[in-house]
């Protein structure tokens, strides 16, 4: 491949990360400003979302290849295999430390993350998660240590760090066995929640089985990327000539090496023995898998059951587990480094998509509610996984990680340029290198991606309660059913009307308050069934105050404080001004509220509506010695929703006649 | 100390809600609905509400909140053992230790925790059987506050025994089930009604407690531990012997064919 034209494809694909990279960083800053609740679309009833599930669960499982490697090259001696070690050490530790750094982001209290070392609890599966993840990312760090301390010449400590390599090693594995098992274990505690296709008493087991064949497809996928960007000649014959390794003086044929094979580039015999592995490993996966569905009856009724869960457990299995491991036995594909880097891009595709479905997708049928992940969550997360990516390529690039005689290729050198050209005033991107380049993407991405990401806040209150309906296009009989249970109160309104003094009545009962209020429905402040609600708007009336007032400057609405608090005085509600001060003309209080500020919250409409009627109710039973009046059933029927107009009409008929009774005309 | 709990009489409630009015008053909870509180679901527990009463059908309800279960699966859960079950049974909090991994959320069968999603140093809250009022030797606000008696507070199995008593007593008044005596192990909230209690979060309850369920897989962890590392330890010490035997090997027949090579 053209040397100039993988450079410049490097180069955009790190664009592209160091964009997200920034955008992630914006949203790191708008989760702490903003907190949980704002940035995140996380609810009571999905506690986990994004952030836990795939950042943590998925990368944990992405990043696997670590120990299963670990145990293959540096344990059993495969030599094949012992190419290997390094990369797969090098995902572990950026796998691992994305995942914890992503995390914190999802914990509500970041600060206390140390708190699992000192507070204890063993029968928990999530202390065990942490204890082992944390410990083993330190493990990883180690392994990898030696690497980077070549690098920077310190060979003497590096002789050291060797000699207990294999303990690290032995160690990382056993970390890892367990919390891989425990990252199953997790989901064990919530057998009437999680979807039955999922919630298996081998979770544990089908986790680590999983993951150990789909981490090391990971690897694979890596390691043909890598091998394709920068020394396609270790896995791709591009050209006809032979790549110049393997060279046998016996063969007449160039394309024949000796002993009846055609020749292939030097690192393919190794990348088809991972492919191997890891498809055997999958095979392993996928009998247990089928074990699990058939054993337990739920399950099988729950696939069949058509829902879309059993299509997201079908493409799982088909496209994720299935589809691999015919791809790696099929011979053809087995031979192409590009036909295995598919094979494993599925693999790991179904491994991700299996733990989200555990994690995520599982459980909303329990909740009775979706779950998407908001702006900032997604940022985070791509924002982090991004950095990773970043710090990949800065290892792979500075450091002996995916071959031995790594010579640096000079695809980090800066050609010393001008990136702004004084005569034509332009700026040109492609002369932009390194340290300018991501500068220039950071001022152009945090801008937008505040932008973009900043948080709605003033998203509209959920109205819980239902507005009045009218049986009726004069709104002369209406039905009452605010907590929508389909049991109305019936309200012969024109009735009222009539009887309280016609057009000039409704201050009687409607109290008037909102500012020129003509035709507000009670249900606008008071919108919730039995709890009270906060109605005042600060920002708005900052606003409308400043302008009022004529007040100037690029933000009016900061000048307008002292027009309601005391100035000199903390800005909180005993400084401010009662509201009737200023609205004693424009709003209309049937009966003034005694706390000056009580009009900043509306009762609940179940009182709301009561009071307004019962009191003149109960007086005017007394007054007219009808002690019914006063009871329930006058206005709270049954079910009238199950009567017909006419049957309705009727009932209100008969609040007409006992109005008639009572001197009014209807 | 005797275990106490609350048992609830689904067929006396009138859903007033002033069990709620009292509880948030016990608890210092903020009165007013917060109005973005997007954290408000169906059964109208939040982390400003620590307690709620749930529609059944169009005449019954249902007071919910922690049902304070004898082996709570919360409990468990907590990675910093920051929910307890304290002496008397009630299953408390510990704001100090709680680092907000919401794994409680996840791991309660009813879904009572929640959390204060509006705040930005946010903490679980649910209710811990009025914590405070109990240590002056008073009964839990709500039912205290309750009008009808549905609220009967006391000793855990003399609750049992007394509702028993009443569905022996009106046979055709109660289904004969008491919700919470064996369900994840029994609860020290129970209820007794005469309409189904699905819709308040007893799931097909299982009468195993959820963390007895676990426990073998539990148990089991320090010895796969162990295995995973002695066996691999094992393997690695028998696969280094083997190929030192094999360099040695090697490096003899080398030696000898290095001095063949010399001698001839």
């Amino acid at each position: 491949m053209n040397e100039e034209l993988s450079r410049e494809r490097i180069r955009r694909i790190k664009d592209i990360f160091w964009i997200l990279a920034f955008v992630g960083v914006v949203a790191m800053v708008l989760r702490f400003v903003f907190g949980l609740g704002a940035t995140t679309e996380l609810t009571d009833r999905v506690p986990w979302g994004l952030w836990k599930i795939f950042n943590m669960v998925g990368g944990a499982a992405l990043a696997t290849s670590g120990f299963t490697i670990g145990f293959l090259g540096h344990v059993l001696h495969i030599k094949k295999l012992e190419r290997f070690v390094k990369p797969a050490i090098a995902i572990a530790f950026l796998g691992y430390g994305s995942s914890l750094f992503a995390l914190l982001f999802d914990i509500g209290l970041p600060w206390r993350f140390w708190h699992p070392f000192v507070y204890w609890n063993i029968h928990s599966f999530l202390f065990e998660v942490f204890w082992c993840v944390s410990f083993y990312f330190m493990i990883t760090f180690i392994e990898l240590s030696p690497t980077l301390l070549e690098r920077i010449g310190l060979a003497g400590l590096r002789g050291w760090l060797h000699k207990f390599a294999a303990v690290f090693v032995i160690i990382g594995i056993t970390l890892s066995s367990m919390h891989h098992t425990s990252l199953g274990s997790l989901f064990l505690v919530t057998p009437q929640r999680l979807h039955a296709l999922w919630y298996s008493p081998i979770i544990s087991l089908l986790f680590i089985i999983s993951a150990m064949g789909g981490g090391m497809m990971v690897l694979l996928l890596l390691k043909v990327l890598v091998s394709y960007w920068y020394e396609p000649d270790r896995l791709f014959s591009t050209t006809k000539q032979t790549s110049g390794v393997i060279e046998c003086k016996a063969c007449t044929n160039p394309d024949d090496n000796g002993h009846g094979q055609p020749s292939e580039p030097p690192d393919m015999p190794s990348l088809r023995l991972l492919a191997t592995i890891a498809a055997g490993i999958l095979g392993f996966y996928l009998v247990l898998k089928v074990a699990d569905l058939v054993l337990r009856p739920d399950a099988v009724a729950a696939l069949k059951a058509g829902t879309w869960e059993s299509w997201l457990y079908g493409i799982e299995m088909v496209f994720g587990v299935v589809l691999p491991i015919i791809m790696v036995m099929i011979p053809k594909i087995r031979r192409s480094a590009s036909g295995l880097a598919v094979a494993a891009a599925f693999a790991a595709s179904g491994l991700a998509l299996n733990r989200m479905n555990v994690g995520i997708f599982g459980y909303f049928r329990d909740a009775g509610s979706v779950y998407f992940p908001s702006a900032v969550e997604w940022a985070i997360t791509v924002g982090v996984l991004s950095m990773a990516g970043l710090a990949f390529f800065f290892l792979v690039e500075n450091f002996t990680v995916f071959n031995d005689n790594w010579k640096l290729r000079g695809l980090q050198q800066r050609r010393i340029t001008s990136a702004f050209d004084r005569l034509t005033f332009v700026w040109h991107h492609r002369l932009l290198t390194g340290l300018e380049r991501v500068t220039l993407i950071g001022v152009v991405a945090v801008p937008v991606a505040f932008l973009l990401l900043y948080p709605d806040y003033h998203k509209d209150p959920v109205t819980m309660v239902q507005q009045p309906t009218a049986i009726d296009l004069t709104r002369d009989t209406l039905l009452i059913d605010g907590n929508r249970t389909g049991v109305s109160a019936v309200f012969a309104h024109k009735a009222h009307q009539q009887r309280l003094g016609g057009d000039q009545s409704c201050g009687k009962c409607h109290h008037l308050a909102m500012p020129d209020d003509q035709a507000t429905p009670c249900t606008y402040c008071h919108s919730a069934m039995e709890t009270d609600t906060r109605i005042f708007d600060h920002k708005q009336h900052a606003t409308l105050v400043a302008e009022d007032k004529g007040l100037g400057g690029w933000h009016p609405e900061n000048q307008s404080c002292t027009q309601c608090h005391t100035p000199f005085m903390a800005k909180n509600a005993e400084s401010a001004k009662g509201c009737l001060e200023c609205h004693e003309q424009d709003m209309k209080p049937v009966d003034p509220p005694e706390a000056k500020l009580a009009m900043m919250e509306a009762i609940d409409y179940h009182q709301a509506m009561h009071q307004t009627c019962i009191p003149c109710h109960k007086e005017e039973a007394a007054r007219v010695e009808m002690a019914h009046l006063g009871d329930c059933a006058t206005c709270h029927y049954g079910d009238v929703n199950t009567l017909t107009p006419q049957e309705i009409e009727e009932e209100s008929s008969q609040l007409a006649s006992l109005l008639s009774y009572l001197g009014i005309k209807r | 100390m005797k275990t106490v709990g609350m048992l609830i009489d689904v067929t006396k409630c009138i859903g007033c809600e002033r069990c709620v009015a009292a509880c948030v008053e016990a608890n210092h909870l903020d009165p007013v609905r917060a109005d973005h509180d997007k954290a408000v679901i169906s059964d109208g527990l939040s982390a400003n509400r620590l307690s709620t009463v749930v529609q059944l059908t169009s005449d019954r309800f249902a007071k919910k909140a922690c049902m304070h279960c004898v082996d709570p699966s919360c409990v468990a859960a907590c990675l910093v053992g920051g929910i307890t079950k304290s002496e008397n049974g009630a299953v408390v909090y510990d704001p100090d230790k709680c680092i907000g991994c919401r794994y409680c959320m996840l791991a309660c069968p009813f879904h009572v925790p929640r959390y204060e999603w509006g705040e930005i140093v946010p903490f679980m809250k649910k209710c811990e059987l009025c914590e405070e009022r109990l240590a002056q030797g008073e009964i839990p606000a709500c039912a205290d506050a309750c009008p009808q008696d549905v609220i009967t507070y006391g000793d855990r199995e003399e609750l049992l025994a007394e509702a028993h008593r009443r569905i022996q007593a009106n046979p055709g008044q109660y289904l004969n089930h008491v919700w919470g005596e064996e369900e994840f192990g029994g609860t020290s909230v129970m209820y007794i009604s005469d309409v189904d209690l699905a819709e308040l979060g007893w799931p097909d309850a299982k009468a195993e407690p959820i963390p007895e369920m676990v426990a073998p897989v539990v148990h089991a962890t320090p010895y796969i531990a162990g295995s995973v590392l002695f066996s691999v330890a094992g393997l690695n010490w028998v696969v280094r012997r083997r190929m030192q035997r094999m360099g040695e090997a090697e490096s003899t027949e080398g030696k000898a064919h290095d001095s063949e090579e010399t001698a001839s």
